[in-house]
């Protein structure tokens, strides 16, 4: 069976590109991790066998949760289906974390474990964008009265308590810690850690953290939720593509908010190439669900690039120009005109940004679209980019200019042109990541363009 | 090298064991954070991670929220410009913080107007160092009384900007005509030279004309070095051995042998 799916691999075009891509060793980690992945793919076929005859003493009703904890939930359910579905959730992660003692289930993948956490958060963040839309629109008396009498539905503790839970009980931070230190991590996983269904549902929490503090808003301790785990091809992550390229979106998100323009570039060019380099043998459901999230990224690395000019690798040059082409030329040029086109970027790739507690249903006109609330913050610092093309390309031509020359070429006022200079000298000061954790960094100038002000020569005395 | 953005070397032990724990989610423990930020603003330390650790404590128990604690958490945020910690704190803020309200006519029941006015208040002068308009800076802060209440609690506010603008001004600015300068920093005078001089170490002087002149000492950021662009080309084995037994490798053999 994987002899078929391993040809075209290896008629692919992937070698042919070796001379122009110096990472390309990497990339070659990365697609032969990928033929891993499509082992554990093929795994899936097979489980979907009947259960063992051991699994009956469990009983249907778990079976069923199981199931359904990682069934997609329907396009526009019900309330009454999502806080069914909590329930569901609830009692199950009851069941795994407080029996007495690990319990034995038989899940029906490999996946299952990234499948559940994934649907747990996407369920929790569809709720509050709902519950958040209901109170905005103020129409729907019955739904508004559900919502206030259940305020703790879905809620933010339960949802991190849940998450919290599966990360301590597995040991997973003290295994992943072991591991760093190149030691056993079964030495300190645990009577649960050691169990692959603990461990599993244990790490994808952490990648679960990561999402749910960067939908709160919290940019920095989302990083900092993933200070145990390396990001590279060995990761567990990777194994799963979805995992793996949710993990990157949310990093990549996570440093362009944190205006480390560098580290989002690097980390959304990453997960496209290997993306446009797998596309070609991964024809299966996993990445269809991913192709959205796909196309978002080449619009927040479009607009990471048009705030901090930076060369692309060939691949992804061509992409991004193919599906936001015209956009991106007209960030880059950026002026005012620009402006709109960043916000329209953003609104379309951001996460569902959500707000962590119930709105206040008597007075709609305070509840504002969360993801309105970042787009704002986020574009105070877009606005302050505005002129820097115009002014870069002026100064790539001189080696010494005159500032009131140079502020006849712009139209703007000598005192005016001052402060874009030095708006865009801070600018080209960013902290870029070398090692350690992913909020460590040293500030490195990104720009190919230096400059000083001076007063030109007469002479002075000091 | 680098300073993770996640430590503060001031940071005492206790505060250390409730970020990395789960009591940083503990609603007992905002008042050991607001503590915390009290004493930052007293003896001039910063800890922003630690504070997006009570904003957060505060987005999720809105009911504890003290506006003058995130009022303080943001003017301290100001005194690291151009670091992103002011928006990072802004983010963790209810979402209808920045939207305009409509004056003493606004509906009461929006029961934190004056915490609203007070961060968009804020947020002008954070807008203001980011766009590096510093004397438009201080013209705002001195324009209204409110800022004076806003900033009251941090001690040494002025002196701390004052020398957050002077880092800035330092990494572009090699000279600076005097007036300028005056204006970015607010200072005028006597004061004016005892900062420029003694706090920063650049020099005052003037010019033939008579015009006051500040020059700035060389430092790594304002000597406007070039920079070389690298590229690293890696090659294998296999594209190697295709260029040496190609037209090129007699060339290269030549080089070999007079080089």
């Amino acid at each position: 069976m994987s002899l078929a799916q391993r040809l075209p691999f290896q008629t692919g075009d992937t070698p042919a590109r070796r001379i122009e891509d110096a990472s390309d060793d990497e990339e070659e980690a990365l697609v032969n991790n990928y033929k891993e992945q499509v082992r554990f793919d093929d795994e899936l076929s097979d489980a979907e066998l009947p259960m063992p005859v051991g699994q009956a003493q469990l009983g249907e009703d778990i079976q069923s949760r199981i199931a359904a904890a990682a069934t997609p939930l329907e396009y526009q359910a019900t309330l009454e289906t999502r806080f069914a579905s909590y329930d569901n959730y609830c009692s199950l992660f009851h069941f795994i974390l407080n029996s007495d003692g690990p319990v034995d289930l038989d899940v029906p993948s490999y996946y299952w474990a990234w499948d559940v956490i994934d649907e747990f958060i996407y369920q929790f963040n569809s709720f509050c964008s709902h519950r958040n839309r209901v109170a905005r629109k103020g129409d729907n008396a019955e739904e508004i009265q559900i919502l206030r009498d259940n305020p703790n539905t879905w809620g933010c503790y339960s949802v991190l308590n849940v998450l919290y839970s599966l990360i301590q009980r597995s040991q997973m931070n003290e295994q992943l810690a072991a591991i760093k230190r190149g030691e056993d991590p079964a030495t300190v996983a645990g009577d649960y850690g050691s169990r692959p269904l603990y461990r599993m549902l244990g790490y994808f929490s952490i990648i679960g953290l990561l999402r749910v503090h960067c939908l709160l808003g919290d940019f920095s301790l989302a990083l900092k939720t993933l200070d145990d785990i390396e990001l590279n091809k060995k990761a567990m992550f990777a194994r799963v593509m979805a995992a793996h390229f949710t993990t990157y979106y949310y990093v990549g998100f996570s440093y362009m908010m944190m205006r480390r323009y560098a580290d989002a570039i690097r980390m959304f060019s990453h997960i496209l190439i290997y993306v446009s380099r797998t596309k070609n043998f991964q024809k299966n459901a996993q990445y269809d669900s991913i192709t959205k999230k796909n196309d978002q990224m080449y619009a927040l690395i479009a607009i990471c690039v048009a705030l901090c000019p930076t060369r692309l690798d060939d691949t992804i040059h061509a992409a991004l120009r193919e599906k936001h082409g015209d956009q991106f030329a007209r960030m880059q040029r950026g002026g005012p005109d620009s402006l709109p086109i960043f916000e329209d970027l953003f609104r379309n790739s951001c996460p569902k940004f959500i707000s962590p507690t119930p709105p206040d249903f008597d007075n709609p006109e305070i509840n504002v679209d969360p993801i309105e609330h970042h787009l704002s913050i986020f574009m105070e610092d877009v606005k302050n980019n505005v002129w820097s093309s115009t002014l870069k390309s002026y100064l790539k031509l001189y080696t010494t200019m005159d500032l009131r020359k140079l502020a006849g070429f712009l139209e703007a006022e000598p005192e005016k042109l001052r402060t874009w200079l030095l708006v865009n000298k801070q600018r080209s000061r960013q902290v870029r990541w070398s090692e350690n954790g992913l909020l460590d960094g040293d500030i490195v100038s990104t720009s190919d363009l230096d400059f000083a002000l001076q007063r030109v020569s007469r002479t002075q005395t000091f | 090298m680098g300073i993770p953005f996640d430590y503060a070397p001031d940071r005492p032990e206790y505060i250390e064991n409730i970020l990395s724990g789960l009591d940083r989610y503990n609603p007992e423990t905002t008042t050991v954070f607001q503590d915390y930020v009290n004493q930052q603003c007293e003896d001039r330390t910063y800890d922003c991670y630690a504070n997006l650790a009570l904003l957060k404590l505060y987005q999720f128990n809105p009911h504890l929220t003290r506006d003058e604690t995130i009022t303080n958490i943001l003017v301290k945020a100001l005194t690291v410009f151009p670091a992103p910690d002011f928006s990072l704190c802004l983010h963790l803020l209810p979402p209808h913080i920045l939207t305009p309200f409509s004056g003493s006519t606004s509906n009461p029941a929006a029961g934190d107007a004056p915490l609203s006015e007070a961060v968009q208040k804020l947020n002008v002068l954070s807008n203001h160092l980011a766009a590096a308009q510093y004397s438009a800076f201080w013209q705002t802060l001195d324009s209204d009384d409110l800022y004076a209440d806003l900033v009251a609690d941090v001690s040494g506010f002025e002196e701390l900007m004052r020398v957050r603008i002077a880092v800035t001004v330092s990494q572009a600015v090699r000279e600076v005509e005097r007036g300028v300068l005056e204006g970015w920093l607010s200072l005028h005078g006597a004061e004016f030279d005892r900062f420029v001089r003694e706090v920063c170490g650049w020099e005052v002087g003037v010019d033939e004309e008579g015009v006051g002149v500040v020059r700035v000492p060389l430092n790594k950021e304002n000597e406007a070095k070039g920079t070389v662009v690298r590229e690293n080309v890696k090659f294998d084995r296999e594209t190697l051995s295709t260029f040496f037994t190609s037209p090129y490798a007699r060339v290269l053999e030549r080089c070999r042998w007079t080089g």
